[in-house]
């Protein structure tokens, strides 16, 4: 009985096995057809998308085509010292204000000092690599002012934290790409008192951009960009909106590479 | 008191109102989320390939595919898309809905019949969080050709998101192996760049080995055994014409062609030497390139044509060298531990990639063409066999396992994303074409 099994059994796998063997014989021995020429591709220009309403205007004035262009704003660029009305303090003045800032600090009780005065330091050497310190100006003159303290450094570092916490973690800057290492972006954004947008942020300037790498200038740009609008709307102090309505945001992925 | 008062009237002055100055250093390196709707039907109407509406699906499926297997995209599961794509959102996408699945961008387009048959498939790519249209491209061919007008749109949108070029409208040529190791079939296959469309172009009578395409993409050089005589080959995409290039006494093998499709490079076996020579395709006359005792082989052009890099043990062991492409000039790049082998120019003329033998490990490395900057890519067991996408993003290669299958592998430049490539049968000696026109 057993052994009739094994018969069938050993039966049907040969069956099985000659099968295969001829099924793949067979395949084995079909004649190759060439391979095909390539499907020719033409490109056409298709319909336009008509202007999208749901933007604002701003969106137009972002195309990144002008990425190159190096002119910052009026309102961005440093005064000009010539163009300073006569009555502004002199420039020895402003060396006062890390002095008179600490007189507010003193009385910041729930403020981590340490964390505070790193935030300074690191804020400092950088304003100082600008040609002349529009900020600095300002809490000068506020300093002369007689109500002043609404711009002061230290809460300036907090924000400009504050700030950066939030975009960081929305920028996907696009690595390795060919010249990523020596790429910056500098975005202009405006804020309404939610932290929302307003309008779409501008590109003042750009570094590392060439004549051959202009469409990865432009994709970089826009990574920056993105950014922002993804994380908006931002959490920031109301009480200090004075501070953050308008941010100067630079992108720079010297940390990633 | 003047100063005073200028004074308080600049702080009113919202133009000294200064903007807040942040620096951010660092992002997050993560897929780009996109939307790839399916494409919509401009009229449901029938095709050989299928209806319009089919034929919409498809072509997004392709475009998702190719866009996630870059890993700088991550397409999001239709299944999470709120609406789907009728014609007029082709051209008004309702933005709102895409950002409330986070998309950061979204790719549509539509598919219409011409009236001599041929599909035109519109495509377009929108930047959702600023509602614009990043960009838009008609491609006509016919309703059989629509996986490669759904390559070009994939192409179209990496090259607008990544600012580089796209490299999905390619294809690749290899040798697919099966059999046991001692009878190994060994035959010319080509697929698409994404496995697609894949034949066979040699029935395995004889052993292949190294297929290379030629710029024009319609002539693929090998080397052959047939007629137990190893030789360099031409095969002919279209006619399926081969053709030994000379009745050379002497084995050649390694073939490549240079960047204007005019010479071919490769090495031959000349009185127990093997130098590198190069042949007028037109004129068939061969020059020497190399003289040097030892094998020299593997060599690669760099895209201008000027230079040729090579493989040579003429110092003991195996390494890579750079020349002139008249063979002057010769100097040895790679020193670091171990072999290297198999070099191959980027088509961006910045790196050359390699295999790297050493420590009982085959891996895949790139170097720059002095010889700086050297990196490897992989760490398996035995990674051999480079070859550059056409933008020079990628590497293609085969991996073998221990005792194991070969296949076929890609990697990006930083080494992230390896993937392994669709093959029916085990596949080797992979070779990317450059972009289809």
């Amino acid at each position: 009985m057993t052994e009739r099994q094994a018969l069938i059994g050993a039966g049907i796998a040969h069956i099985m096995l000659f099968a295969a063997l001829s099924l793949g014989w067979e395949w084995s021995q079909q004649p190759l057809l060439p391979a095909d020429e390539m499907i020719p591709i033409e490109f056409v220009d298709i319909a336009n998308a008509p202007r999208i309403k749901e933007a604002p205007r701003q969106s137009m004035q972002a195309a990144p085509q002008e990425n190159s262009a190096p002119a910052a704003p009026a309102a961005t660029a440093p005064p000009e010292p010539d163009t300073v009305p006569d009555g502004v303090p002199p420039l020895e003045k402003t060396k006062e204000v890390p002095k008179k800032a600490e007189a507010p600090l003193a009385e910041a009780k729930p403020l981590d000092m340490s964390k505070l005065s790193n935030l300074i330091d690191k804020a400092l050497p950088k304003s100082r690599t600008r040609p002349l310190d529009v900020s600095k100006l300002a809490t000068t003159i506020e300093a002369a002012a007689p109500k002043g303290a609404t711009i002061d450094p230290r809460s300036a570092a907090t924000i400009a934290q504050a700030i950066r916490a939030q975009v960081a973690p929305c920028w996907n800057p696009p690595i390795g790409g060919a010249d990523v290492r020596r790429m910056t972006v500098l975005i202009r954004a405006d804020f309404s008192r939610d932290g929302r947008l307003i309008g779409v942020p501008v590109i003042v300037s750009q570094t590392g951009v060439t004549i051959g790498n202009a469409d990865y200038s432009r994709a970089f740009a826009e990574t920056a960009r993105r950014a922002l609008l993804r994380c908006s709307p931002l959490k920031l102090p109301i009480k200090q909106y004075e501070l953050w309505k308008s941010a100067e945001i630079n992108f720079d992925p010297e940390s990633m590479t | 008191m003047r100063v005073l008062f200028i004074a308080a009237m600049l702080v009113a002055t919202p133009a000294l109102a200064a903007p807040i100055r942040v620096d951010i250093n660092s992002g997050i390196a993560q897929p780009l989320p996109v939307a790839v709707p399916g494409f919509a039907a401009t009229a449901v109407q029938s095709t050989e390939a299928g209806s319009t509406a089919e034929l919409g699906g498809r072509i997004a499926q392709v475009i998702a595919n190719d866009l996630k297997s870059s890993g700088l995209f991550r397409p999001i599961d239709p299944q999470a898309y709120t609406t789907t794509v009728g014609a007029a959102d082709v051209t008004r996408p309702q933005f709102a809905n895409w950002r409330t699945i986070a998309a950061q961008a979204l790719v549509t387009g539509n598919v219409t019949v011409n009236a001599d048959g041929n599909i035109t498939v519109g495509c377009y790519a929108y930047d959702v969080f600023s509602a614009e249209e990043l960009t838009r491209q008609g491609f006509v061919t016919t309703a059989a050709g629509w996986r490669r007008a759904a390559h070009k749109c994939a192409d179209l949108v990496y090259s607008r998101l990544t600012g580089e070029s796209g490299y999905f409208d390619s294809r690749i040529v290899y040798v697919s192996e099966t059999g046991p190791r001692t009878r190994r079939i060994k035959r010319l296959a080509v697929m698409d760049q994404d496995g697609a469309g894949h034949r066979f172009l040699t029935q395995g009578q004889n052993l292949v080995l190294t297929p290379r395409f030629a710029p024009n993409q319609q002539t693929i050089t090998y080397m052959s055994f047939e007629g137990n005589r190893p030789r360099v080959w031409l095969y002919t995409l279209g006619s399926g014409r081969q053709q030994a290039i000379g009745e050379f006494p002497n084995m050649s093998f390694a073939p490549r062609f240079s960047p204007d499709g005019s010479n071919l490079i490769f090495s031959m076996a000349v009185g127990g030497n093997t130098d590198v020579y190069r042949m007028d395709i037109a004129t068939r006359r061969l020059s020497r390139l190399t003289t040097q005792p030892g094998i020299d082989t593997a060599p690669s052009y760099s895209p201008d044509g000027s230079r040729i890099v090579f493989e040579s043990d003429r110092g003991g062991s195996q390494q890579l060298y750079i020349m002139a492409a008249d063979g002057t000039g010769q100097q040895r790049i790679s020193f670091g531990e171990g072999r290297a082998a198999t070099p191959v120019w980027s088509p961006r003329g910045d790196l050359i990639a390699f295999t790297r033998l050493g420590g009982g490990r085959f891996s895949i490395g790139v170097m720059r063409p002095d010889g700086g900057g050297e990196r490897l890519l992989t760490n398996a067991y035995q990674d051999e066999g480079p070859t550059w996408s056409p933008n020079g993003r990628v590497i293609l290669f085969f991996r073998s396992a221990r005792g194991g299958p070969v296949d076929l592998w890609s990697v990006d430049l930083s080494g992230q994303n390896e993937r392994k490539v669709p093959t029916p049968l085990d596949g080797s000696d992979p070779a990317w074409s450059p972009l289809l026109p």
